[in-house]
C-alpha cells in the first residue's frame, strides 16, 4: 500500500479523534464549572456526593468508564444497543471524566482568589452570580491556564482510548494498518499527527497566556 | 459632639463574638452628615470588626443598625434580624468602604474598576458614570491612569483608585479601614491629603487609623476602642492630647515611644 493511502486513511481516523476531542472540551469545560461549584457547595451532602463522583472518575480507568456507560443502558434499563451507542458512550464517558479533572483545577483557581476580592464585590453590591462571573472567573482563567494546558494535551492523546470500545478513531486505524501491512510506518504517522496537533494546542495556549499577561496580581 | 437629628448611620448596642471571644460589647455609634470620625485603639480592640459590621461584611450578634430610614439589622427578643436582600442592597449603596490593601480588581482597568459597579449594580447610565469617574480620577490626581491596570500603579495610586471606586457609588458615608497601613510614609501623605480634601468637601467619613496627627487634624470626633468597648470618645484634641481614661493614656503613650 502506498504511503499516501495510509496517510489518507489515518487522516480520516484523525478527524474522528478530533471530534472526540472537540465534543469533550465543549461538554467538559462548562460542566466542570458546575461540578467545581457543587464541590464547594454550602450543603454538606452536595459536597459529599460531588467528592464521590470526582473520586470515582479519577480513581477508575477511563476505558472502564466507557464500557460501563456503553453497557449500562442495556443491563440497567434493558435498552437495545445500536451501532451508534459506542460513539455516544465514548463522548459521554470522556465528558464526565474530564469534567471531574477540570472541576478540581477550577476549584484550585477559585480558592486561590483572595477573600478581599469577594469582600470588595460584596460592599459594592454585586450579587453572588455577578461576583463570580465578573470578578472571580476572569481571574481564575488566568491562574488555571497552565494546568488546563496539561489536561487538554492529555485529552488529545486519550482519544486513542476509544479504540478499546471499537470507535474507529486514528489509533484503531493505525493498529489495523500495522497488522495488515506488516509495517510500523502507520504508528509513526499516527505519532506525528498527535504531536503536530499538540504543538498547535501549545501555540494556542501560549497565545492565550500572552493575552492575559496584561496584568499580574 | 456634633449630633444632629438625622444621622447618616446609627448603630446601637452592637455585640459580636467569635466563638467565646467577645470582640464587640454594647458598642453604639452615630455619625452625623459631614462629620469625620476617627476610630483609634490597639490591634484586636475591635476596630476592624466594628467597621466590618457597619459594612455588613460581618453579621452582628445583637444590636440595631440603620442607615437613615433604612433599618439593616434589628435585635428583638435576643435574636437579631437582618433586612431582606433588596433592602440590604439599598443599604449597601449608602456606604462605601476603602480597604487597607485596596482590593482593587486586578484584571480591570482603573476606569473599569470605578465604573463597573455603578453601571452594573446601580444600573446608572454609562455616560453619566464615566463622566463622574473622570471627575474623580482628576480629583484623585490620577489623570492619565484611566486605562492602566492596578499592578501598573504605586500603592498610593491604587489606594486613591479605591477611594474613587467607593465615591463613584455616591455613598452617604465612606469608611476607611486603616487606609495607609500598607503604604510608605510619602505615599501615606498623598492618600491622607485626598482624605483631607474630602473632609473639606463635607464628606461624611469614619476612619480607622493609627495616624494620630491625621486624626487630630481631620476628625471632629475620636473614638478610642479597646477590649470591644468604647473606652473614651470626644473631640479629637481632647481624646488625643488630653485623654481622661487610663487605657487611652497608656495606648497613646505607647504610640509616642
Amino acid at each position: 500500500m502506498p504511503i499516501e493511502t495510509m496517510f489518507q486513511m489515518l487522516l480520516e481516523g484523525f478527524l474522528v479523534s478530533l471530534q472526540i476531542f472537540g465534543f469533550t472540551l465543549v461538554g467538559a469545560v462548562p460542566l466542570g464549572v458546575l461540578v467545581a461549584l457543587l464541590r464547594m457547595s454550602r450543603l454538606a451532602p452536595v459536597r459529599l456526593i460531588t467528592r464521590v463522583y470526582i473520586s470515582v472518575m479519577r480513581g477508575t480507568p477511563l476505558m472502564l468508564q466507557m464500557f460501563a456507560i456503553y453497557f449500562a443502558p442495556y443491563y440497567v434499563f434493558g435498552i437495545q444497543l445500536t451501532p451508534d451507542s459506542k460513539w455516544y458512550a465514548t463522548i459521554v464517558a470522556f465528558i464526565v471524566n474530564y469534567a471531574a479533572y477540570f472541576a478540581e483545577i477550577y476549584r484550585s483557581g477559585i480558592q486561590s482568589i483572595p477573600r478581599g476580592q469577594y469582600e470588595a464585590a460584596e460592599v459594592l453590591g454585586y450579587t453572588r452570580v455577578q461576583t463570580f462571573f465578573v470578578i472571580i472567573l476572569p481571574q481564575v482563567v488566568k491562574r488555571i491556564l497552565p494546568a488546563m494546558g496539561n489536561e487538554v494535551i492529555t485529552l488529545v492523546k486519550d482519544t486513542s482510548l476509544a479504540f478499546s470500545i471499537g470507535v474507529a478513531e486514528m489509533f484503531s486505524t493505525a493498529k489495523a494498518l500495522v497488522a495488515s501491512q506488516v509495517s510500523m510506518v502507520p504508528f509513526a504517522i499516527a505519532a506525528a499527527f498527535y504531536w503536530v496537533f499538540n504543538f498547535l494546542v501549545e501555540i494556542i495556549l501560549s497565545a492565550l497566556e500572552k493575552r492575559l499577561a496584561y496584568y499580574h496580581d | 459632639m456634633t449630633q444632629t437629628t438625622n444621622p447618616v448611620v446609627t448603630l446601637t448596642g452592637a455585640c459580636k463574638a467569635f466563638g467565646s471571644h467577645q470582640v464587640l460589647l454594647d458598642v453604639s455609634l452615630s455619625v452625623a452628615p459631614g462629620e469625620v470620625v476617627a476610630i483609634i485603639g490597639p490591634s484586636g480592640g475591635g476596630k476592624s470588626t466594628l467597621l466590618r459590621c457597619l459594612t455588613l461584611l460581618e453579621t452582628l450578634d445583637a444590636g440595631t443598625l440603620s442607615y437613615g430610614d433604612l433599618v439593616a439589622a434589628q435585635s428583638n427578643g435576643g435574636r437579631i434580624a437582618y433586612a431582606s436582600t433588596p433592602t440590604l442592597k439599598q443599604v449597601r449603596s449608602r456606604f462605601g468602604l476603602v480597604f487597607q490593601n485596596y482590593n482593587l480588581f486586578p484584571h480591570l482597568t482603573v476606569m473599569q474598576n470605578i465604573t463597573d459597579a455603578p453601571v452594573r449594580v446601580q444600573r446608572r447610565p454609562r455616560d453619566e458614570v464615566e463622566a463622574k469617574a473622570r471627575d474623580l480620577i482628576a480629583e484623585m490626581g490620577l489623570k492619565g491612569c484611566e486605562d492602566k491596570v492596578p499592578c501598573q500603579l504605586s500603592g498610593g495610586q491604587q489606594q486613591r483608585v479605591s477611594i474613587a471606586r467607593a465615591l463613584a457609588m455616591n455613598p452617604e458615608v465612606l469608611y476607611f479601614d486603616e487606609p495607609t497601613s500598607a503604604l510608605d510614609p510619602e505615599l501615606t501623605a498623598e492618600v491622607l491629603r485626598v482624605i483631607k480634601d474630602l473632609a473639606a468637601q463635607n464628606m461624611t467619613m469614619v476612619v480607622v487609623t493609627h495616624e494620630m496627627g491625621f486624626a487630630r487634624e481631620v476628625a471632629q470626633r475620636v473614638i478610642f476602642l479597646d477590649g470591644g468597648t468604647i473606652v473614651e470618645e470626644g473631640p479629637a484634641t481632647q481624646v488625643i492630647d488630653h485623654p481622661r481614661e487610663a487605657r487611652t493614656q497608656a495606648f497613646l503613650s505607647r504610640l509616642a515611644d
